[in-house]
């Protein structure tokens, strides 16, 4: 990309719910949620709300605002994958109780900030993107509607503005283990908007520590 | 989290010289063990199987780790059925005698494999004399042989020089350890950061209760569905060979039968284990479980006093702040499922458990022991008293919120009362239960109003406690009035009056003055008029009915007043 990177100011958004499971992967069948909101699940919080192809969102930091607590739950999922070339599956015939461990009452704050991206215009700037997004934000808009790890768990959201009072975290100190960063997706096989992931496409991890309820993303090393 | 912790219980375990097994190696029951002479002829067949209740269980053998088995043909390493090891299938088995052969070709391969020349090693050739000898008749005459064919039971190697099995030597052991698959590490595993070679395929987890008993697994992706980013198997979770091998290698161990760090909670096989080694995995055990014939009065309180006690923290053994580990697990399919999780220290865990009996005591007669066990409760809450009716979540439930300290679930009081009302039957188990769930959800949310106390308290003014109170004192006058009775107002009316107890009491307050008529000791008569009037004081009218937390305190004031009869009694006759 030519010139400096044009980044975007910390934006402080507070994310709430009543349920949660940002999925381990390892036991992503009968789902164990990760024990706070992983990387990638604040960054899908984010994109709700504006994703455009020119901006590409970086997470900073994630407080945990309520105390981390369980529950478990059975409920049905669906054991089939559709092929995309049938007209549909009928999804009685393919109902799995799974069991969950899920978390209850989250509530989070994400810092994060966004970059341009080499698809950005001549007419696409930093300002704007920022404006946008505080705009859409406060109204509540969003493109879909955000969600704590799985679709069907909700979230409500609120912009922190600047001159807002700080949102105070829980005070807890532990290490979290390894932790899902992101999915590193290889584009090399895209055929025009369509991305069709391939062995190369590989998920990366990073050693999540939580201090005094916060998880910094600032200076951490991700491994892939 | 639950990965983590459990590779590192193995590698505290294996550093430790604890019993574990090795890397490449696992635990295995073998029945029965061929013995050979040097020069591979056969001597005899051992039988290592020794009687455990009803079954005839084998001894347990360190072992080359077994080859995961679908429906190709893939032998162990020195152990095997008798379809391997001597090409003998089930005789229940329509499989072609061709299967069985191939089976037995694979067996002698993979033994190829690793030692390309038998003749170096004088046990890997005795086994090679017999096995290619093809002089079995000796050994298929024997005695055992056909119930082991039938079964088609374990087989392992024996020298008769040896007291160990073949693979159990240390020459041979000395030579698996050598050849390592030398794979570089090709991903990232997610347990330990490392760069290692990603497992496909899971060692399957044995011992979770109501799962299959060849083992099911807890990280693995048996639909297309469950996969995801054109990832197969297990590369949706890379989680590297060392990683793999100690994570179930521990928990197979924590689970297996006799095993001190493994509770049945309901449906949830729950293991627990520490960070380092501590008194507290011997223990947990024995708070939970049902205390020991011998030793009826199990003194949990100064067991977990020592452990929540600041001044201990200057023995090793007992330091408060080792990080303390449960895991309730349940089989769904061919599948584990983790039921609960909890991550905290020993002074924490001790500190909710005793929290936990404290809420549950409850005044009870003089044969009944003072703490109840974790599956004695669970199970007044079911169908018949039988463990399969506990409902499915409700244990795990149940476990989690003792171990975190949170109010217990609303479903157990449900659950207690719809028992109670179905049955008639204001047992200790039950009505401890219903206590401790009412007393428990108060002291969480502050609530400033009084809740149930250990035994009757006269001042409760609740109207759910005060008419169970009446319906116990009720109960006595007719039980009194018509000594022997068979079925008492309690039979009748239980549930009426505690759901909607206008509809009952004001029925039962004139069948009361029935009873009373009948009494012919007049003093007794009025004592127990007074009884009833003490009661009834300050209640205007019955409620049209009352909500299931009231239900819950019409079961605790009942039983408190019923306790209360019995122990008058008790007093008179002294």
């Amino acid at each position: 990309m030519d010139g400096p990177v044009r980044k975007s100011k910390t934006i402080l958004l507070k994310v709430w719910g009543d349920y949660a499971c940002f999925t381990r992967p390892e036991m992503k069948v009968e789902r164990v949620s990760y024990d706070v909101m992983t990387p990638s699940a604040a960054r899908g919080l984010l994109e709700a709300i504006l994703w455009k192809p020119a901006i590409q969102w970086h997470v900073e930091q994630i407080d945990v605002l309520k105390p981390i607590r369980w529950e478990s739950v059975r409920r049905n999922e669906v054991g089939a994958q559709m092929s995309s070339r049938t007209n549909g599956l009928f999804i009685e015939d393919q109902r799995q109780q799974r069991a969950g461990l899920f978390l209850r009452e989250v509530a989070y704050a994400i810092h994060a900030h966004f970059t341009m991206t080499d698809r950005a215009g001549p007419e696409d700037n930093v300002i704007k993107f920022e404006e946008m997004f505080v705009r859409r934000a406060e109204k509540g808009q969003c493109f879909h509607r955000p969600y704590l790890g799985c679709r069907e768990f909700s979230a409500h959201f609120k912009l922190v503005l600047p001159d807002e009072q700080a949102l105070e975290p829980m005070s807890e100190t532990r290490e979290l283990g390894w932790m899902l960063f992101d999915m590193i997706h290889d584009n090399k096989a895209d055929r025009g908007h369509v991305h069709s992931c391939t062995e190369w496409c590989r998920p990366s991890f990073f050693k999540a520590v939580m201090e005094n309820g916060r998880i910094n993303l600032r200076d951490i090393e991700v491994r892939s | 989290m639950i990965l983590q912790a459990l590779t590192s219980y193995y590698n505290r375990t294996a550093q430790g010289g604890g019993d574990i097994a090795a890397p490449g190696f696992q635990k295995q029951q073998i029945p029965f063990l061929i013995v050979l002479t040097r020069e591979g002829r056969f001597l005899d067949l051992q039988d290592t199987r020794s009687p455990e209740g009803k079954k005839k269980v084998g001894r347990t053998f360190i072992v080359p780790k077994a080859i995961k088995k679908t429906s190709g043909i893939a032998a162990n390493l020195f152990w095997d059925t008798p379809a391997y090891v001597l090409g003998r299938p089930k005789p229940d088995q329509n499989d072609a005698p061709e299967k069985a052969e191939k089976q037995r070709r694979a067996f002698l391969d993979r033994m190829k494999e690793i030692f390309p020349n038998p003749n170096a090693n004088v046990a890997v050739s005795a086994i090679f004399g017999f096995l290619e000898g093809n002089d079995f008749q000796t050994l298929l005459n024997h005695p055992s042989w056909k119930e082991i064919e039938e079964k088609g039971l374990v087989l392992g190697f024996k020298l008769d020089t040896d007291n160990c099995l073949v693979c159990e030597r240390q020459d041979i052991v000395n030579a698996l350890a050598g050849t390592k698959p030398s794979t570089k590490g090709n991903g990232i595993c997610l347990v330990d950061g490392e760069v290692d070679v990603p497992v496909r395929l899971h060692t399957a987890i044995k011992g979770v209760w109501g799962a299959q008993t060849s083992g099911a697994n807890i990280v693995s992706f048996n639909l297309k569905a469950f996969t995801s980013f054109n990832k197969k198997q297990g590369l949706n979770a890379p989680v590297g060979q060392r990683a793999e091998f100690a994570y179930t290698t521990a928990l197979n161990n924590l689970l297996q039968k006799g095993s001190r760090q493994r509770l049945q909670v309901g449906d949830a096989s729950t293991v627990f284990w520490a960070e380092k080694k501590h008194v507290m995995e011997d223990v947990f055990a024995d708070i939970f479980g049902e205390p020991v014939k011998d030793n009826p009065v199990q003194d949990y309180k100064s067991l977990v006093a020592v452990f929540r006690a600041p001044e201990t923290g200057s023995r090793p053994e007992l330091e408060p702040n080792t990080r303390f580990f449960v895991l309730g697990l349940a089989p769904n399919a061919a599948r584990i499922a983790v039921r609960f999780w909890y991550d905290g220290t020993v002074k924490e865990v001790a500190a909710h458990i005793y929290q936990h009996f404290e809420d549950c005591s409850i005044v009870h007669g003089p044969n009944q022991p003072e703490t109840l066990s974790l599956f004695r409760m669970l199970v007044s809450t079911a169908l018949q008293g039988k463990s399969e009716n506990i409902q499915p979540n409700l244990a795990g439930d149940f476990m989690r919120s003792i171990l975190a300290g949170t109010p217990y679930p609303q479903t157990l009081l449900a659950a207690a009362i719809r028992r109670l009302r179905a049955e008639h039957e204001v047992t200790y188990p039950r009505v401890a239960l219903i206590k401790a769930v009412l007393v428990r959800e108060s002291k969480y949310y502050n609530k400033d109003h009084r809740e149930v106390d250990m035994a009757l308290d006269k001042t409760n003014g609740n109207i759910g406690y005060r008419l169970g109170r009446l319906f116990a004192a009720l109960e006595k006058i007719q039980e009194e009035a018509n000594p022997g009775i068979n079925a008492t107002i309690r039979d009748r009316f239980y549930g009426a009056a505690s759901s909607t107890p206008v509809a009952a009491f004001s029925r039962l307050m004139k069948l009361k003055n029935h009873h009373i008529s009948k009494l012919d000791n007049r003093g007794r008569a009025v004592n127990l008029e007074r009884v009833v009037g003490e009661i009834v004081d300050g209640i205007d009218e019955f409620p049209t009915y009352l909500s299931l937390g009231d239900q819950g305190r019409f079961a605790v004031g009942y039983y408190h007043q019923r306790q209360e009869f019995f122990t008058k009694k008790d007093e008179q006759q002294l």
